[in-house]
């Protein structure tokens, strides 16, 4: 049904409700909105543009609002002995349940790379020392010693399931705090999923979540290579890694996302929630006082233990 | 699952068969969707409405799908699928049932000079079942790079390393999904079926006859036949690729095509007999007279009169050896 069209702007578009008729404002990054007035859901399906493809395929939330919340105060609660006070005090407050747009990558890695390969030998040597009644004496041990040998060669794998943020909202170092989701329970998208919640649009462009993806990817190959090194060590690893047969479709993740205020003068902490697995993610600010106390307690402890040491020698 | 749930059309990128409610390729991620989405050319704007009460639905985390917000009927979604896994084809029972048992009597008769002289006539037969169990077969392509460590070319260290790349090809390869039987056994009799004699229907054998089930779903089973073919691809590196005789830390990374998995019930008997109130268990192939697999007694006194021969043997050695010196 393309009606109830009152006025669009490239940032904006005004609709009206297909329920009460009010009229709407919709941003331009949302793909779905709900009537203040009669909490009627509306789905705005836009005709698809290299940027901001249609989904593909979309994860459904899990985890309810009353859960994500319990768990979101928990972690704030819990947060590390230098997380600051007034923080840990804080109330978060929920803004949305929101559908995340990220991209889904996979592609084949072909990797030529070279490295030094440490090969463990034993050797038995001989050496002086002075014995309990204060004697030189000569005696042997077995010393571990690594041969170091060249290796280079091509390494080719499939790599699958890299996630990347396709939302200026929302960092990819953030999304991938909240990592990993279940992709076993992809669906096909369906605009049913997503009615009644938020979802955003892509509003990243498809060649940045491309070098995301890109350098993503190349960092997985990295970790793969450490593991797949012989020898019983290595040093000088270097690669160069080819991508081909990449696929990238975009995929609504589902994540709850919460502000945290703990002070007048400072901006509220972003904290998400995986929709899905409810595992919590965001930055605790640190309490400069507690860092001070803490080191001054360290230099402290340390002056103590010092003048203790001089004493015993004096 | 039959056999028209299965090859329903080949994955574009690798070629393996995608199966029924696969949205994505299984082996190499390649979205698989048949392109149900009509591609919008206007905006449009949509409220999904209840078709029992026409009040809006929305998306609800408890049924993880959406429902009416005011009757609370569920909106029927495509599900996601998992299904355990079924047989698609039995082999049958070639081996009858009094030839497991004539095989049984010539295998403990055949069992060294350690079994014990009565064996053959004092076992007793206590239950011969003839049994289908299960296994998955498959067939693929397989592009292995390969890391490891061998004696060859070892300096000062016992090892140098070594790597390459190959192409390896996987046909008919079995992997055991039984439970009732070890993986031990099911290796020990897996070279005599014959994979051409495939049926629709278990065959050749008794009504008793028990019919093992998969006790896996899909996607486990996928995870156990992807880690038989890592485990394969290794061994086969290693005797095929790797220099030298020695080896470790084989290292293997695979770039599979044209993965094609069965789901095969295999024949087998088992057979429990008694010796001497113990319980022995023998496996014979229900294709191959020939592999069998099981477990029988040793002989206490002889193995205790061949210690004391070879303890004795050691003494005279050394005997001599003091009287040399």
């Amino acid at each position: 049904m393309a009606t109830d069209l009152a006025n669009s702007t490239s940032d904006q578009l005004e609709i009206s409700c297909q329920s009460c008729g009010a009229r709407l404002v919709l941003e331009a990054h949302l793909r779905s909105t709900l009537c203040p007035y009669c909490a009627s859901p509306s789905i705005v399906s836009r005709p698809p543009s290299p940027n901001r493809p249609s989904p593909t395929f979309l994860v459904g939330f899990v985890v309810d609002h009353e859960h994500a919340t319990k768990t979101v105060k928990n972690w704030v609660a819990g947060s590390h002995i230098f997380a600051r006070s007034d923080f840990k005090a804080a109330v978060p407050e929920l803004t949305r349940g929101v559908y995340l747009p990220a991209y889904l990558y996979v592609a084949v890695a072909n990797t030529r790379y070279s490295a030094s390969i440490g090969e463990n030998y034993t050797e038995t040597e001989t050496y002086t020392t002075t014995d309990s009644k204060g004697k030189t004496v000569t005696r042997t041990r077995t010393v571990t010693k690594t041969e170091w040998r060249p290796l280079s060669g091509n390494h080719c794998c499939y790599v699958l399931d890299v996630l990347v943020s396709a939302s200026q909202g929302v960092t990819n170092a953030a999304l991938e705090a909240v990592e990993p989701f279940d992709l076993r329970a992809l669906r096909r998208y369906a605009d049913s999923f997503i009615s009644g919640w938020l979802a955003e649009e892509p509003s990243r462009t498809q060649d940045d979540c491309f070098r995301l993806a890109h350098d993503e990817t190349i960092a997985k190959v990295g970790a793969m290579l450490k593991n797949f090194m012989p020898g019983d060590s290595h040093s000088n690893l270097e690669y160069q890694t080819d991508l081909s047969h990449e696929v990238i479709d975009l995929v609504l993740l589902p994540i709850w996302t919460y502000a945290v205020r703990y002070a007048e003068d400072r901006p509220p902490i972003q904290i998400l929630v995986n929709g899905q697995t409810g595992r919590v993610a965001g930055k605790v600010p640190v309490s400069a006082a507690k860092v001070t106390f803490a080191v001054v307690g360290v230099l402290l402890l340390i002056g103590i233990l010092f003048l203790l040491f001089l004493a015993a020698q004096g | 699952m039959n056999e028209t749930q299965i090859a329903e059309f080949n994955c574009t990128r690798c070629e393996s068969p995608l199966e029924s409610g696969d949205l994505r390729c299984a082996i190499c991620g390649q979205a698989a969707l048949n392109d149900q989405t009509v591609q919008r050319k206007k905006l449009a704007i949509q409220i999904l409405r209840c078709t029992g009460c026409g009040a809006a639905i929305t998306y609800d985390p408890k049924h993880q799908a959406p429902a009416c917000s005011f009757c609370g009927d569920v909106v029927k979604v495509e599900s996601i699928d998992d299904p355990m896994e079924q047989t698609e084809h039995y082999l049958p029972f070639t081996v009858t049932a009094d030839e497991a048992r004539a095989a049984l009597r010539g295998w403990l008769d055949s069992r060294g000079w350690f079994r014990p002289s009565d064996l053959s006539a004092s076992a007793q037969l206590t239950q011969l079942k003839p049994l289908w169990w299960v296994a998955w077969v498959f067939d693929a392509e397989a592009f292995v790079s390969w890391a490891a460590d061998s004696n060859e070319g070892s300096g000062r260290s016992d090892w140098a390393p070594h790597s390459g790349q190959n192409n390896i090809q996987f046909d008919d390869i079995l992997v055991s999904a039984s439970r009732g039987l070890s993986l031990n056994e099911a290796a020990a009799i897996s070279p005599g079926m014959n994979l051409a004699t495939k049926r629709k229907t278990p065959e050749g054998a008794d009504r008793d006859a028990t019919l093992e089930r998969f006790d896996v779903q899909r996607s486990q089973a996928r995870q156990e036949v992807s880690a038989a073919i890592h485990r394969i691809a290794t061994q086969r590196a290693q005797q095929h690729f790797i220099p030298g005789t020695r080896f470790r830390n084989v290292k293997v990374a695979i770039v599979l095509r044209r993965l094609v998995t069965r789901r095969m019930s295999l024949p087998a008997y088992v057979l429990a007999y008694r010796y001497k109130d113990q319980l022995y268990r023998v496996v014979i192939c229900g294709q191959d007279i020939r592999l069998m697999v099981g477990t029988s007694p040793k002989s206490l006194i002889k193995m205790i009169a061949v210690a004391l021969v070879v303890a004795a043997i050691g003494m005279l050695f050394l005997l001599i050896l003091a009287a040399g010196s």
